[in-house]
């Protein structure tokens, strides 16, 4: 494809920020990146972890047992997933570790397909995940046998009503493989979001809600003809607030662009 | 200019250096000499005022008490022409908290109270009967309040600048005042000293008006330096900085809280309310026409007067919006309007009055009291309900204690549904989706309070998770604490904050251009702190107890849901862990006691 999967640009962003964002929206604790070792990355925010694999070349096992054992004093368990999902929503990611209570791995399958690499582990799998790798073992899949999988179909994961609302076709586990790949998920639109602006940033009359398409805070600022600065920030869905142009937006979405002089 | 002179030591530029002690049971005066020491460690306003509540107030008094002062307080840079600095700070120990408590307000009062001479006027006594005081320069008069009595503020204001002519400033209590309602204001202009029940202390008193009257001038130090720094920072105040203040005012808040889980709605149940969108700035403007103004000498003009069914004028802000609106459940704009005017009628602050009669409400809900009229969302109800507290009729006696104390005598459990810190009820701002303003109100001196903490702007600035305080949730609260006890006592404006970039820097500057003193941002940083730990200090002689510092169980037991879906839990272990950081930070004991050193 010409670059790292992680640095592809996707309406706006990169792949690896995008898709830090969207885990970081789904789970309640830190979002840790594995890169083989000194492997140059795209700018990403201070609250991303990122680590380094042991050894070159060793596959994307050798990475989920780095990232689990980084994780296992903080967390029982925790979603894993590869950088090239431009279209991951959080709400695949709520639903496949809201199962975790008494499995080691929850394993979504999707249209016949088992994802390991969009697939939530027990963070004390990490040992067996690294004595894998030293055997030589090196597909993920291996992770499966002789641990207790929980597998997530169509039907299981649609069963939540967010996810069944958000990403129907359950396109979050949309890889880009190839160079057509890429092409084709540079060719889906940027995600229908909802826009608002309140106080000074709305003229009279024009605050409700307006759909858009945006895959950044940025993108759905510039929609309404904003351009986020120390005045302007944003409330995501009523819950977090950021000025961060790159913060990755989905299907669904609500953004509210507010003064940065609210509340007094 | 000559600059005055207080006893051997020549006295600082913009300031008088010396305070005058006025004993309104026999009209006899003192002045008290405020050493610069004195001055350069608390500037003025809030500072210097809790100095001299401090010095003055006898400890233990009871506020209502004659010997309790009440303490108008002038700043350096009042006179001056740098904007928004027209204002002035009133002290008292609070009947709603039995602790110390400051409030400001703004324009002529100001300018003209300081050009009497002095700093700070300070009333002691008891008049004998309905008073009121005129202050013209050093000399004192006390007259008959007359058919003034019983008026509204507004009314009585007007009548004595009528009586005594030209040239006279007046603060007035309403009849709430009069009649001790322990959450009673005193007004100027419009403006209100509104928290903590400083209208009760005056009515104590026997006073229905202060009256001022300029008669010397003071000079800063470098008045060209002065001139060229109030230019430019009129200039900025003119830009993106205030613009939320122009255009919309405080009312711009209702319909973002409302969108981010902040808008307190019925008694803190909620924290979204349905009834919102009619309650928004624009929407009121629309619909009944908006008209500004401004305090004196300042160049933002935050004021937006709506204008109600009988084409009155009514000054909105997010706070009595929120208090008498979402709180009570009521969504009509011409019920909140009205139930703002009546508070103004009578001299309550808003948000204590919504607050009480919120309480109230759920009370009835839960069926703790029987006032089957006292219904959230009735706006008829919230307007009998101030009626009754003004006037000292049916329920008005119980709510004019203020939740606390009312819920002391309903009890049945009522105090937890008291939404209130140290007795003084919560401001619009939901502790549980604003954990950096949860710890801002818990441990502030006066209560539950959004001016002396704005720790909202933390929650808020995008730099922190608001539904999960913590260690930086406690910086921020001291920060924010830290630049309104300077902005207070210097005082400048709250709304010019944001035009400041590097704020203790620019301020120390403009202070020293006006005093002539070399001041440094490290040490106007420590005379933050040392304004804080001074109220602290007092409350501590006033009998505050480690359990005030702490929110109302509702808040650590129930949870709220925002909009992402996620739940906003503030528990009482991560509460116990943001006022020990707070605490630490501070330098003061576990228990949140002043240690010795740090006693200013």
């Amino acid at each position: 494809m010409g670059s790292p999967k992680a640095a592809l640009e996707w309406h706006g962003s990169t792949l690896l920020r995008r898709v830090t964002g969207i885990v970081s929206r789904g789970v309640d604790g830190r979002v840790v990146v594995v890169r083989a070792p000194g492997q140059p990355l795209p700018a990403l925010p201070p609250c991303i972890s990122v680590l380094d694999d042991p050894a070159e070349g060793r596959g994307p096992l050798q990475g989920i047992a780095v990232g689990l054992a980084a994780l296992a004093d903080e967390a029982e368990t925790a979603f894993v997933c590869s950088t090239d999902l431009p279209l991951l929503h959080p709400a695949f990611v709520r639903r496949v570790t809201r199962d975790a209570d008494g499995a080691d791995v929850v394993l979504p399958v999707v249209g016949g397909h088992r994802q390991p690499l969009a697939a939530c582990y027990r963070t004390a799998m990490a040992g067996y995940a690294g004595g894998l790798v030293a055997a030589d073992r090196l597909r993920p899949a291996f992770l499966q046998e002789g641990t207790v999988v929980v597998e997530l179909d169509d039907a299981a994961l649609l069963s939540d009503p967010t996810l069944s609302r958000l990403d129907p076709d359950l396109d979050s586990v949309c890889g880009v493989n190839s160079p057509e790949d890429y092409a084709a998920a540079r060719d889906r639109p940027a995600p229908e979001v909802t826009v608002q602006r309140f106080g000074v940033l709305a003229r009279s009359g024009d605050r409700d809600r307006g759909a858009a398409r945006a895959a950044t805070l940025a993108a759905a600022a510039q929609a309404v003809g904003l351009t986020l600065s120390r005045q302007i920030l944003a409330a995501l869905n009523g819950d977090q607030m950021s000025r961060d142009p790159e913060l990755p937006l989905v299907r669904g979405d609500v953004v509210a662009f507010l003064s940065a002089d609210a509340g007094g | 200019m000559e600059q005055p002179e207080a006893g051997r030591s020549r006295v600082p530029g913009g300031y008088f250096g010396r305070a005058l002690v006025v004993d309104v049971g026999d009209g006899s005066t003192r002045v008290l000499p405020l050493p610069e020491r004195v001055l350069r460690d608390h500037l003025g306003g809030v500072g210097l005022g809790t100095w001299l509540l401090t010095e003055l107030g006898p400890p233990g008094v009871d506020p209502l008490s004659p010997e309790a002062p009440l303490a108008f307080v002038f700043s350096p840079l009042v006179g001056t022409p740098l904007t928004t600095s027209a204002k002035f700070a009133v002290l008292a120990k609070s009947p709603l908290t039995g602790l110390l408590t400051d409030a400001l307000a703004s324009s002529h009062f100001a300018l003209s109270g300081k050009l009497t001479g002095h700093d700070a006027l300070v009333l002691v006594g008891r008049a004998v009967r309905p008073s009121v005081l005129s202050i013209h320069g050093s000399e004192v008069t006390l007259s008959s309040a007359g058919a003034e009595w019983g008026s509204s503020a507004a009314a009585a204001e007007a009548a004595v600048r009528r009586r005594l002519g030209g040239g006279w400033q007046v603060a007035s209590i309403g009849p709430a005042g009069e009649r001790g309602v322990a959450y009673a204001t005193i007004s100027h202009d419009g403006r209100h000293a509104g928290r903590g029940g400083l209208g009760a202390v005056m009515g104590s008193k026997n006073l229905k008006a202060v009256a001022v009257h300029a008669t010397t001038k003071v000079a800063p130090a470098d008045p060209a330096g002065v001139l060229a720094a109030a230019k430019d920072l009129r200039a900025r105040s003119l830009g993106s900085a205030t613009a939320k203040y122009r255009e919309l005012g405080t009312m711009a808040n209702v319909l973002a809280f409302n969108a981010l889980s902040t808008l307190p709605t019925r008694n803190f149940q909620e924290a979204v309310f349905e009834g919102a969108p009619q309650l928004g700035a624009q929407e009121l403007a629309q619909a009944r026409g908006v008209t500004r103004s401004s305090c004196a000498s300042c160049s933002i003009g935050c004021e937006h007067l709506y204008r109600d069914k009988g084409g009155r004028k009514v000054r909105m802000e997010h706070q009595n919006v929120s208090a008498l609106g979402p709180m009570c459940g009521v969504s009509d704009p011409d019920a909140v309007l009205a139930a703002s005017a009546r508070c103004d009628e009578l001299g309550i602050d808003t948000i204590s009055a919504g607050g009480t009669i919120a309480w109230a409400m759920e009370c009835v809900e839960r069926g703790l009291l029987d006032v089957p009229w006292l219904r959230f969302g009735d706006g008829a109800a919230v307007l009998r309900a101030l009626d009754e507290i003004g006037s000292g009729v049916g329920i008005g006696p119980l709510l004019a204690r203020g939740s606390r104390a009312a819920a002391g005598v309903v009890g049945q459990g009522s105090l937890e549904l008291a939404a209130q810190v140290k007795g003084l009820e919560l401001p619009g701002y939901e502790p549980r989706t604003m954990q950096a303003m949860a710890l801002g109100m818990a441990v502030n001196a006066r209560g539950a309070d959004h001016n002396r903490s704005g720790a909202y702007e933390a929650d808020l600035s995008g730099d922190l998770d608001r539904l999960a305080g913590g260690v930086e949730h406690v910086r921020g609260a001291i920060e924010s604490e830290d630049r309104a006890a300077v902005m207070d006592s210097m005082i400048l404006c709250s709304f010019l904050r944001k035009v400041f970039d590097d704020p203790f820097a620019q301020w120390a500057q403009l202070l020293s251009l006006v005093t002539g003193w070399d001041l440094d941002a490290g040490e106007l940083r420590a005379t933050a702190q040392r304004i804080v730990l001074a109220k602290r200090a007092y409350n501590l002689r006033e009998g505050w107890q480690p359990e005030d510092d702490w929110l109302p169980e509702r808040f650590l037991s129930s949870t709220l849901t925002v909009g992402s879906g996620r739940t906003a839990a503030l528990t009482a272990e991560r509460l116990r862990d943001m006022v020990s950081g707070y605490y630490a930070a501070r330098g003061l004991g576990a228990d949140g006691r002043p240690e010795r050193t740090v006693v200013p």
